[in-house]
């Protein structure tokens, strides 16, 4: 499918802002082309595309404001979102917290992240893809469930104050549990090209891992030492990632709240890069203000969250370009996060554990206690004993209630190779993204444990 | 137009080679407000309309989807659905097949008593700033919120073998929060259930709910728990389970496991499978014999009530469990047909843009003869009653589930005593329903929501209702938080 395209989005977002009538006016424009193919036991059985265009127009009037969101980008549908958003503002109360839309400033260039070849991928195309990984568990006795998507997706900022900014991104994805009768894997990659979205790479090693996986055995509670792979080390940055704002630590829910300076985790540095060309580069956020590439964590000293303009307001900092569109949750979050690689191999992270534990991905992960970041969830396809660094054994699945910083204070080895991974789609898009490596921790809190 | 519009895209689908097509034209309107430490945080209004065909041919599926709402985009949506299933076709293993249904030519309305959109914003806004402005009376909060989410669907269902059924839906929700931080701790207390109360109402759902005259307890209660017990750690006793958290608790550890696409596997990459296997369906014992609980899309303010799911099939009522025993899955037309029964109707889809999925309706546990909480607590020597869910989390067969909620009193010989932090609980599904001795009745009943269940790839939001009242569990490990 071919792109909307800039022009014809800054049409949709300039007829709304000639429509609006405040004092400022901001429209952010979403664009997206969504194609995936879903298999489970081994055959497609949902495969859908969606085209879709969303207008975000925000109005306002003095400290009064107001968002009217709308799919109708025709002329009456957008002269409507403005009139309502206009309206809207009017009849609101004045909000002191509001911190106005912002004036332009120059926006860095990044590389960019759109691929042609991704944008035009057809439904046989990605048909051949998830047959490769169907194919490749069959012939092996197991089956596979999973999705090959190919994504298309749109962001435009413009503002009365005369922002303008515009970025096209493509993602290709592939992703597989490999089942057998008794015990599961799970493989996954993501890149900007469908070219590059290697679905036999996917497959031999979700099935690799699936004939280790089988019979898994019984294995005691209590503090391990784990090797985690990139897919749970996601799970652990996105968690404390969400912690790393300026809002979290005003309303004291953030582990580095009062702590910027000191120690927070173990020597591990968190970066948020937006410019990153391994990533998913873009280099403005939602309110198209240029986004600062920040270290929030240095070899485990806290040294900055992000902000939007209303949290740095408020704390007299100043905003990082880090704004999420208005919602009513989180105006802004660190979306280009990456943890910084280290030196050791996959194999030699595994060689460096005497008695512990392998984990592919966690899965149900809840917060219990934010401001500990005590999480609590389930490990899931394929969990490892690890005896003298080697592989030894599969086991069942663990529950685990650990506080995820404290975790990172016990590491012990980081991968030398990160996986840019995606966590699902936030807006309308993929608004965020990890670069992550394996970990190898000194102990993690295993608490229960199922069946399987 | 819109059908017009559904019956071409129909026909397009069918000379394209399709053995089956449906149509579904969605129009949404929403808007959610939140006060925020004395002030509007946010104001939003979303509005979407779009239109969606699926189709079989050659046997497999296809889908696309459009918000353009013109005849040329009918039929390129509608071609393009039959040449995505014709590319599903080069996996399949078999023909899809689908339990029969009669095609239904019928409206259904969303009975309110006050149509939330027609009211001023003012008069909404009115409703958040005096239950907020309440809360912030106490000292010692740091954050304090006051929230309304109002929506509206209207749905137009056509299908190639003709059901036409036009329906809208309207929802209201909403709550009040405060929250408290200090010395190492951040509590926080909810009305009715944390943000997530919502029901298939108008207004006057949420005026009932009376949030103003509840917000000086629940600030009350919130700075309390900053210097309450903490949870005992580790310990095994008697639990009972306020109404809220035990619609959630249903949620998670019946309603997902009872869906039978998770049951066959086609949920196994994403959401997970279902301890709750083919095999079981009629003689698993899932719980005790006080456990009775019931699928049902009829349900007066139930989220998961209609006239007709996404595939045309009508509202039902059954058993999941019945006296104990797992008695009944929530099935689509394909995967009752695997079973060879015929569907309960439980397809839903999360707008125009996205594949209807096998979602629960309304699945609630019935009341028992406990009489009311206060007589449960009355019955209950020792114990902890648990409150507003707060964390939860569970695997991917629904098996080892772990709760936590924003609050729990101590019960010793009969009364309700301390108050703690921090509570949390965990256990096996079927072990957990299994201790479960006592339901509290009728009169404690009430119809709660999960406005926010995700499924599916792409990801789905689904709104599923759960009614419930106290209930008590023996033998239930708590405190696994330090």
């Amino acid at each position: 499918m071919a792109l909307f395209g800039q022009d014809e989005l800054t049409r949709i977002a300039e007829a709304a802002l000639r429509q609006a009538t405040g004092d400022a006016a901001e429209a952010v424009v979403i664009a997206r082309t969504g194609a995936l193919t879903r298999f489970a036991n081994a055959a497609i059985h949902q495969n859908v595309v969606s085209r879709e265009v969303d207008l975000r127009v925000r109005v306002a009037v003095g400290k009064r404001v107001a968002v009217v969101a709308t799919n109708r980008v025709d002329a009456e549908g957008i002269a409507q979102a403005a009139r309502d958003a206009s309206d809207l503002a009017r009849l609101s109360p004045e909000n002191e917290r509001f911190a106005g839309i912002p004036e332009p400033r120059p926006i860095p260039v990044a590389p960019s992240a759109y691929r042609a070849r991704t944008d035009a991928a057809t439904p046989l195309d990605r048909a051949r893809l998830a047959k490769v990984i169907c194919d490749a568990a069959l012939a092996k006795g197991l089956r596979a469930a999973g999705f090959v998507s190919t994504d298309t997706q749109e962001l435009l900022v413009a503002s009365s104050r005369g922002v303008r900014a515009y970025t096209p991104q493509t993602i290709a994805e592939a992703q597989a549990a490999v089942i057998g009768a008794e015990g599961s894997s799970f493989a996954q990659r993501v890149t900007l090209d469908v070219a590059d979205c290697d679905a036999q790479a996917v497959a031999d090693e979700a099935v690799a891992k699936a004939l280790l996986a089988q019979k898994p055995r019984d294995h005691p509670l209590g503090p391990t030492e784990v090797v985690l792979e990139a897919y749970a080390v996601r799970d652990i940055v996105a968690f404390l990632g969400s912690q790393l704002t300026g809002m979290a630590v005003e309303e004291g829910r953030s582990f580095v709240g009062g702590k910027l300076g000191q120690t927070v985790t173990g020597p591990l540095t968190f970066t948020d890069d937006a410019y990153d060309p391994l990533g998913i580069p873009r280099p403005f956020d939602f309110e198209g203000q240029p986004t600062e590439r920040l270290t929030l964590i240095e070899d485990g000293i806290a040294r900055a969250v992000v902000y939007d303009p209303g949290s740095a307001l408020r704390a007299g900092a100043r905003p990082t370009g880090h704004a999420l569109p208005p919602n009513r949750f989180t105006p802004a979050s660190p979306m280009s996060l990456r943890l910084e690689a280290g030196d050791k191999s996959r194999e030699e992270l595994i060689r460096g554990v005497r008695r512990g534990v392998l984990v592919t991905r966690f899965w149900y992960t809840r917060w219990v206690h934010q401001l500990r970041t005590i999480v609590t969830g389930m490990t899931r396809d394929g969990v490892f004993a690890i005896e003298d660094g080697e592989i030894a054994y599969p086991v069942k699945n663990f529950r685990f209630t650990q506080s995820y910083h404290e975790a990172l204070a016990s590491v012990r080895g980081v991968g030398k190779d990160l996986s840019l991974l995606v966590p699902a789609e936030q807006f309308g898009l993929s608004a965020a993204w990890n670069r992550v490596p394996a970990l190898h921790l000194g102990t993690f809190a295993f608490t229960g444990a199922t069946q399987y | 137009m819109e059908r017009d519009l559904a019956r071409r895209a129909l026909d397009t689908a069918k000379t394209r080679g399709a053995s089956y097509a449906d149509v579904r034209f969605v129009r949404r309107a929403a808007e959610d407000a939140l006060v925020k430490n004395g002030a509007l945080e946010a104001v939003d209004r979303r509005g979407s309309l779009g239109f969606a065909v699926r189709a079989i041919a050659e046997g497999a599926w296809g889908f696309a989807a459009s918000q353009v709402v013109t005849a040329a985009e009918a039929d390129r949506v509608a071609a393009l659905a039959v040449e995505i299933a014709r590319a599903s076709a080069i996996t399949k293993r078999a023909d899809v097949r689908l339990a029969p249904v009669a095609a239904a030519v019928a409206t259904y309305v969303t009975p309110v008593e006050i149509d939330p959109f027609a009211l001023t914003l003012e008069d909404r806004l009115a409703l958040l700033f005096a239950a907020e402005a309440r809360l912030r009376e106490q000292k010692g909060l740091r954050t304090t919120r006051a929230s309304y989410g109002i929506w509206r669907e209207e749905k137009l269902f056509l299908s190639s073998e003709g059901a036409d059924i036009a329906q809208t839906i309207t929802e209201t929700g909403g709550g009040i929060a405060a929250e408290a931080a200090g010395n190492g701790e951040l509590q926080i207390r909810s009305y009715p259930d944390g943000m997530r109360c919502q029901n298939q109402a108008g207004w006057e759902f949420l005026r009932d709910w009376d949030l103003a005259a509840n917000a000086p307890r629940v600030a009350e209660e919130a700075v309390a728990l900053l210097t309450a017990k903490q949870c005992p750690q580790d310990q095994v006793t008697s639990v009972i389970l306020a109404g809220n958290q035990l619609s959630l608790q249903c949620h998670e550890s019946c309603g997902h496991p009872i869906e039978l696409d998770r049951a066959l596997g086609s949920e196994a990459a994403f959401a997970g499978t279902s301890f709750l296997t083919p095999d079981k369906l009629g003689s698993f014992r899932y719980g005790s014999e006080q456990v009775n609980i019931r699928i049902d899309s009829t349900s007066p303010r139930g989220l998961g009530s209609f006239a007709y799911d996404d595939e045309g099939v009508p509202a039902s009522e059954g058993w999941a469990v019945k006296d104990g025993i797992f008695t009944g899955y929530l099935m689509s037309r394909e995967t009752a047909a695997a079973l060879g029964k015929p569907s309960n109707g439980t397809m839903r889809a999360d707008g125009w843009a996205r594949l209807p999925l096998i979602r629960m309706t309304n699945v609630s546990v019935m009341p028992g003869t406990a009489g009311t909480l206060d007589e449960l607590i009355a019955s209950t020597d020792e114990g902890i009653l648990m409150d507003t869910n707060r964390s939860w989390s569970i695997d991917d067969r629904r098996l080892n589930f772990q709760f936590g909620t924003e609050i729990g009193w101590e019960i010793k010989g009969g009364k309700r005593g301390a108050m703690l932090r921090n509570p949390t609980y965990t256990g096996i599904t079927p072990e957990f329903w299994g201790s479960c001795d006592a339901v509290c009745s009728e009169s404690e009943w009430v119809m709660w929501g999960t406005p926010n269940c995700g499924k599916g790839q792409p990801g789905q939001i689904g709104h599923t209702g759960h009614g419930a009242a106290p209930a008590r569990f023996r033998n239930v490990r708590v405190g696994v938080v330090k």
